[in-house]
């Protein structure tokens, strides 16, 4: 779009720090460290998932997990816990491969089913959104070291997907928890640089929203879900 | 309110900071409990100074080369959709922001917490555009913003100086009816504000850290207020310093991990968001993006002894640590950025004249330094500022300048050294009262104790004990001498 007041006010900084501009090819970052990469990467899967667990629960989260055949059950038992519809349900191929279709199928019948969809457009989406009494995401890793999920935006899974509805569903494959932060965002940063992840949105998510504004009295709720639920499925 | 949160003299800040007895003892109470929570979590991580020198490295690098990286950045967002302006004034700023929610025919804004905004004083901006609200949405933000504006006490908790009940009051006006529950209260800031979220045509956002390779802004919050405000509204305008860049989303994904840690003790922050304009494919974020990068004198610590300061990433462990902050209090600094952290940045950004006292606000204890999760040398930069007042700039003027220069001249002569010490008793007697010695104050002079000391030596004797001094023969030095003398031994 534009770019404003740009070159006096870059060459006022360069005469500040008494140095041309345009020196970082020959001086890129160069990391002091491998602390980052090999903090905890020393942990089995099941170690990971243990420790990931046990995270997760401190946050408050509910961590459960299932095989793929039961996985259908499994959120069907979790939303039901949670008062049932409005479900909001995003449109992507991890359904099928999943093998969680026919399950999308039966669940309509019981509840009302909502799918975030781009072309309906921002305002019917947020509202879905903010009628959802839950809502389910695929996350695309899970942070054993935080207990935190991360996912990105597109067009069937948009920003306000994981923020507004009341409860909110995250659906992992146990091969994606990863040690911590460091892995999930090198795996985003080279989708992004290939050209192969075209989000606008990377949120990492570890649990519900709180705060402890008033008094430093921990509540939880103040603007995201209330509650927060990761389901590992153990066999994908 | 801008930088500079009071007008009132800053002996007279002291006194009120002082008089509030809940929020000292709030703070008081923060300070121990962040210990625990921040200490423990480092500990868990481990490896802490390591991991403190590669945040140094980070953020030197980034502001060394902020040029480049700051071309870097604004290219990108450019190539996202978004437009940059660089702003070298708060009224630049203001100008440009202001502009487009003209243009935009605007009428309501939501804010996440942004220090920087504060520093424009950007709220009190938007509330005189006839047509336009804006609410601040952080629960600590939207307090202050209730009870009239009040100004902000701490970099993370802003609102810690207020108790629950106080709460209640403010929210009582806007129609809250029930106790002083925290669950409660907050609950009804998530209906009261929910709603204003859903009617936002514009979302004002600060910036934890804008990634140079790629134009994404990383935000870090608890509630999750800002992932609302980048959500909803067409139209999101950030603002940032213009020091709060990294290179790439790797340093940023670190730099967020010694942030939560030091701020509050987490293992990373409830919501970690990497965000830009929305991408034509989806449904929300915002169409119209704006980035507004201000100097505001930052710029002035570039190339001096100063420039590390631009390294805080603003996580408040310096506050959380400070003796001085303890008893201050937020508001006693009288700057939106209090602690040791605004005793070094507030003279930088507003100048001597108005901050010129708050690197004296400081017992040189080094907590600071100690606990700061980018290695800026916090309290000797302290220092560095009473050299350049006193020093170079020759601000010290009046009564207590003419007294440290007496000072200075008897304590560099041995005969007027010698003379003070002969007298000094006697010197203070007018000003000793003599209580029952007890076992605690038997040794100060068998209870004998100055109160309301002259000069220099009030400031202490206002709030600490200081005993009379010793008359010349019971001097340690004489005692030493005959000592000695008795022993047989010499005396010189």
């Amino acid at each position: 779009m534009t770019i404003i007041n740009r070159e006096k006010f870059l060459n006022h900084l360069a005469d500040r720090l008494d140095q041309p501009r345009h020196q970082l090819a020959q001086h890129p970052y160069q990391p002091i460290s491998d602390l980052p990469q090999t903090t905890l990467a020393d942990q089995t899967p099941a170690e990971l998932l243990a420790t990931a667990k046990t995270h997760s629960e401190k946050i408050p989260v509910t961590f459960v997990t299932t095989a793929k055949a039961q996985l259908g059950a499994q959120l069907t038992t979790l939303i039901q816990e949670r008062g049932g519809g409005p479900v909001l349900l995003p449109t992507t191929k991890a359904f099928e491969q999943f093998q969680l279709t026919a399950w999308q199928q039966s669940l309509a019948e019981t509840q009302q089913v909502d799918y975030w969809q781009a072309e309906n457009g921002r305002a019917a989406n947020l509202k879905l959104a903010e009628n959802a009494n839950l809502s389910i995401s695929f996350a695309d890793f899970l942070l054993a070291e935080s207990g935190t999920i991360t996912v990105s935006s597109g067009a069937g899974q948009g920003r306000a997907f994981h923020f507004l509805p009341q409860h909110y569903i995250s659906v992992v494959p146990q091969s994606r928890i990863v040690p911590r932060s460091t892995q999930a965002i090198a795996w985003y940063d080279d989708e992004i640089k290939a050209g192969r992840l075209g989000s606008s949105a990377i949120h990492f998510i570890t649990g519900p929203s709180n705060s402890g504004d008033i008094e430093m009295h921990l509540v939880t709720g103040v603007h995201g879900p209330l509650d927060v639920v990761y389901v590992v499925v153990t066999d994908c | 309110m801008g930088l500079k949160t009071s007008t009132k003299p800053f002996e007279e800040r002291i006194a009120a900071a002082a008089a509030d007895k809940f929020a000292t003892a709030s703070i008081a109470q923060s300070q121990d409990a962040q210990y625990v929570k921040r200490e423990g979590a480092r500990s868990e991580l481990g490896h802490w100074q390591e991991w403190r020198k590669i945040g140094q490295s980070i953020r030197q690098h980034a502001i060394n080369y902020l040029p480049d990286y700051l071309e870097e950045f604004s290219d990108h967002v450019d190539q996202r959709g978004g437009s940059v302006f660089f702003a070298q004034t708060p009224a630049e700023a203001n100008t440009y922001i202001l502009n487009i929610l003209k243009e935009q025919e605007s009428r309501h804004v939501v804010k996440s917490k942004s220090m920087v905004t504060s520093e424009l004083d950007l709220d009190q901006k938007i509330q005189a555009l006839p047509d336009t609200t804006v609410l601040e949405t952080d629960l600590a933000e939207f307090i202050l913003q209730e009870d009239d504006w009040d100004e902000p006490s701490h970099i993370v908790f802003p609102a810690l100086h207020k108790n629950r009940d106080q709460v209640k009051a403010e929210f009582e006006k806007i129609g809250y009816v029930g106790d002083n529950d925290p669950e409660k209260l907050a609950r009804f800031a998530r209906h009261y504000l929910r709603e204003r979220f859903l009617e936002a045509d514009v979302g004002i956002t600060g910036c934890n850290f804008a990634i140079a390779d790629n134009g994404m802004i990383n935000l870090n919050t608890n509630e999750g207020n800002a992932d609302l405000v980048d959500s909803i509204p067409e139209t999101q305008i950030v603002v940032m310093g213009m020091e709060r860049i990294v290179p790439s989303m790797k340093e940023a994904e670190i730099m967020d991990n010694l942030l939560a840690r030091s701020a509050v003790g987490q293992r990373l922050t409830t919501y970690v968001t990497f965000a830009g304009p929305k991408a034509q494919d989806e449904a929300d974020g915002p169409t119209n993006f704006h980035v507004v990068i201000l100097d505001n004198n930052r710029s002035e610590a570039l190339g001096t002894e100063f420039q590390e300061i631009l390294q805080c990433i603003r996580c408040g462990a310096c506050l959380n640590v400070c003796p001085v902050y303890r008893h201050l209090g937020g508001h006693g600094y009288g700057s939106l950025y209090p602690g040791p952290v605004g005793a070094v940045l507030s003279p930088i950004l507003g100048g001597y004249e108005q901050f010129g006292e708050l690197p004296f606000a400081s017992s040189l204890c080094g907590a600071c330094t100690e606990t700061c999760p980018v290695l800026i040398p916090l309290h000797p930069l302290l220092i560095k500022h009473r050299e350049v007042e006193t020093d170079r700039l020759k601000m010290m003027h009046g009564f207590k300048d003419t007294q440290m220069k007496i000072v200075g001249k008897a304590t560099a002569s041995p005969f007027l050294f010698k003379m003070g010490l002969q007298f000094k008793h006697f010197g203070m007697q007018a000003f000793t009262k003599h209580q029952t010695p007890t076992a605690l104050n038997f040794f100060a002079y068998q209870g004998a104790m100055i109160k309301n000391g002259p000069g220099l030596i009030k400031g202490w004797t206002d709030v600490r004990d200081l005993p009379q001094p010793p008359k010349h023969k019971d001097d340690f030095r004489v005692w030493f001498e005959h000592h000695q003398a008795n022993q047989g031994g010499a005396t010189k």
